[in-house]
């Protein structure tokens, strides 16, 4: 067992997501057939043989904790540790308002990090997809002895203006921290992935609430760059952040990439996710089917090119599906025509609609609507 | 605690006439239908039925099995009372203990597991049988007609019951006559292999059976025609729908493309009565830019690039570009590559066809003519063929001819 604690922050709906972020947190966003975006934090940590894990929540959680259920899609059901869910506690001012920042989060559940059994955490965002080795993240840290490691990426992702960015010494020592700029720097992407002892997080966030700092990178790691060990760990696989809809659109078809999901998909570090025991595919004779990624429990009928097709998704006879994502229980009935469409859970498209998006603005149909 | 009802699963024969897809493995074991192994159908009619406390009875090489049953969290069986149990026979003190001699002979060893749960019924199962039923409907006719014994019967057509074990009845369904594989039957009415007993008769039974030195201690050839020769109560229930035992090659086979028809066979989509499994974790399949798809299964983790005609395609499959796969089965991680073509087969889990290799060929009015097989972890070679028939164990080497 590894001597780490997991810590991952799920409580930010990102409203840039329009429709698809309606229903749901960020981080309990359906994403490459089968997943929600929590999945792959959690089984990072759980394929780096984290035992115990703290999932922060606050507002538009229901979905997230129907996804989670237990922790036992991930071995965290346990007698010991395992899967924690972390609310605003009740009385603390922060039940009031969303969290303003990540330390204010850990603020808000301090008396669970105070009880934290491990010497180091990692903390973590869960509204990412990405494959990362945490083990070798902390084998790093702990090798270095840095004081804290931040997780970069060799190539950039995210859109600047709302992404960190990170300036290093040849041997990676982080000498500056660039939040939010307008364009993107000639700088190292921080993926927002810390690890740091339990005894100088505890400290950190002493130190911060006393003088009302909110932010952990901003306010609590940027000033200590003198004093602190800070080193960057580089992550070289592939990452999906979602800013848009047209974003989302994008990385779900980035999958359709071998390649891509070659760095998401390692068979010896398998991303988890929640079991609903579905039979296999099936293809009619009349079904046309190229260039898509399909997960278990669909009937396909119909035409489906260079789309993503979730669980127990029904394309009839007679029906179009190009460069569509079509979230878990969609229907689309015999003769509708789709392109560059986004239908969330359970949408139903009716004999005949025709439903065209286009690369640039594609369409985000909301979950449960028929069209 | 007490249970109503407890359902005792055979699941240790060998399945000798799946030959060498059981070289390895339990029958119940052998994977089924894109998603499943054999036992799923079983385990999951259990707990649809409401019954929560069921035997599993393992002999034959039961790692695989027993490591597939783990905790039974797949099928909801994992409970603090109840719950799946794994019974292998076992040693006593005196005497040795001895392997399971007969179906009869593995509920005895088991009467101790029966006792602790005290139930009034006990229904007992096969681990080689496709087929959805809901158990509590046969167990309600059995109280309802007060019978000892109830055996489920399915009405097939006279020459197909030549090839069963014939329950002979009168007006009521009560049987008065049981013939195995009789040559001229008397009635169409064909045991499925499922029984529902009184506990506390059948217990009786069995320690009489046990007594007798020159008993098969097998239910068909023992049991029921002692219970029958008592004048017990014996009652037939009618099942009617999709039923198979999937005990030989073109049986396992013929049921795999069944599931390619759901309005005849089983309906696996079906969300009232499902099949439960356990799944690996792999991500979902891709269909790449040239494949073609047709009339067939297709399981989480496959890669197609070539094309695929009715067929069934467990999961981890790949199919590389340029090759074909029709009516045939691919179990877990079976790959075949470039320019290969597989027909009218079996390739079991992690068998390899190599480029340009052929495996199997379709019916031809011969005698000789069957479905392939190519055993797990075999290795076709380049342009290797492999003809009908064929029962292929070790690895055939490039351009060679099996």
């Amino acid at each position: 067992m590894t001597n780490l604690h997991g810590i991952i922050f799920a409580y930010h709906s990102n409203d840039s997501l329009g429709e698809l972020s309606k229903p749901r947190n960020t981080c309990s966003l359906p994403y490459g057939g089968r997943y929600r975006l929590i999945d792959f934090m959690l089984s990072n940590m759980v394929n780096a043989g984290v035992s115990d894990i703290g999932l922060i929540v606050h507002e538009n959680y229901q979905s997230l904790l129907d996804h989670v259920g237990s922790g036992k899609d991930w071995d965290l059901s346990r007698k010991h540790g395992g899967l924690r869910i972390l609310p605003p506690f009740s009385t603390a001012e922060s039940a009031h308002h969303t969290y303003s920042g990540t330390l204010d989060a850990l603020t808000g559940v301090s008396t669970y990090l105070s009880s934290i059994r491990q010497e180091h955490v990692v903390l973590a965002w869960g509204d990412m997809a990405l494959n990362i080795p945490l083990s070798a993240v902390y084998q790093q840290h702990v090798e270095r002895g840095s004081d804290v490691t931040m997780v970069c990426s060799d190539r950039h992702y995210g859109v600047p203006s709302s992404t960190q960015y990170l300036t290093t010494t040849s041997d990676g020592r982080v000498l500056d921290v660039l939040t939010y700029p307008s364009t993107a720097p000639e700088a190292a992407e921080f993926l927002s992935i810390c690890i740091l002892s339990k005894s100088l997080l505890l400290e950190l966030i002493e130190d911060c609430a006393t003088h009302d700092v909110h932010t952990f990178t901003r306010g609590a790691l940027l000033p200590r760059l003198g004093e602190l060990n800070i080193h960057t760990y580089t992550h070289t696989g592939y990452v999906a952040r979602f800013d848009s809809v047209r974003d989302y659109f994008d990385r779900s078809m980035d999958l359709l990439d071998p390649d891509v999901r070659r760095q998401l998909f390692l068979p010896d570090s398998p991303i988890r996710t929640k079991d609903r025991s579905d039979p296999s595919t099936y293809y009619s004779p009349d079904s046309k089917v190229t260039n898509s990624l399909i997960a278990d429990g669909c009937v396909i009928e119909g035409k489906v090119e260079n789309s993503i097709i979730f669980r127990g998704v029904t394309v009839e006879k007679g029906a179009h599906v190009r460069n569509c994502v079509l979230m878990q229980g969609t229907v689309v009935k015999a003769g509708a025509d789709l392109a560059y469409a986004i239908a969330d859970k359970n949408v139903t498209v009716e004999t005949g609609h025709c439903l065209l998006g286009n690369a640039a603005f594609p369409i985000a149909i909301g979950k449960d609507s028929t069209v | 605690m007490k249970k109503e009802c407890v359902a005792m699963l055979l699941a240790g024969g060998q399945g000798s006439r799946l030959y060498a897809l059981t070289s390895h493995v339990a029958k119940p074991a052998v994977p089924f239908g894109g998603k499943y192994r054999i036992i799923d159908f079983p385990l999951s009619n259990c707990i649809n039925s409401g019954i929560d406390t069921v035997g599993v009875l393992t002999q034959y090489r039961p790692l695989e099995l027993n490591s597939y049953i783990g905790s039974g969290q797949p099928w909801d069986l994992d409970r603090s009372d109840g719950g799946v149990h794994i019974l292998p026979p076992y040693m006593r003190e005196g005497d040795q203990g001895t392997w399971y001699k007969g179906t009869a002979n593995a509920i005895y060893q088991n009467i101790g597991f029966l006792d602790m749960y005290d139930p009034e019924y006990v229904v007992i199962l096969s681990g080689d049988h496709i087929y959805k039923m809901d158990y509590s409907k046969m167990v309600a006719h059995h109280k309802k007609v007060g019978a000892a014994c109830t055996i489920s019967v399915l009405e097939v057509t006279m020459e197909e019951a030549t090839r069963f074990g014939i329950m002979n009845v009168d007006a009521e369904d009560r049987i008065f006559e049981f013939e195995e594989k009789p040559a001229h039957p008397k009635s169409n009415l064909a045991s499925m292999g499922i029984y529902v007993f009184t506990w506390s008769k059948l217990r009786r039974y069995l320690i009489e059976d046990e007594a007798d030195p020159n008993s098969a201690n097998d239910f068909g050839k023992n049991i029921i025609p002692n219970m029958l020769n008592a004048g017990e109560l014996m009652s037939a229930y009618r099942f009617r729908g999709y039923w198979k035992d999937v005990g030989t090659i073109d049986s396992l086979w013929d049921a795999n493309m069944d599931m390619l028809a759901p309005r005849t066979s089983i309906d696996l989509y079906d969300p009232t009565f499902p099949i439960y499994a356990r799944t690996p974790i792999r991500p979902p399949h891709f269909t790449g830019p040239n494949a073609v798809i047709s009339h067939s299964l297709v399981t989480g983790g496959s890669e197609v690039y070539g094309t695929v005609e009715n067929s069934v395609l467990f999961h981890s499959v790949t199919v590389e570009e340029g090759a074909s796969v029709r009516y045939s089965i691919l179990m877990p991680g079976a790959t075949v590559k470039a320019g290969a073509s597989v027909e009218y087969s079996i390739i079991a889990e992690n068998a390899v066809i190599e480029a340009g290799a052929a495996v199997g060929t379709p019916p031809d009015a011969t005698d000789n003519w069957g479905v392939a097989v190519v055993a797990s972890g075999v290795t076709i070679g380049e342009k290797a063929t492999v003809s009908a028939n064929a029962m292929i164990r070790e690895d055939v080497k490039g351009g060679e001819r099996a």
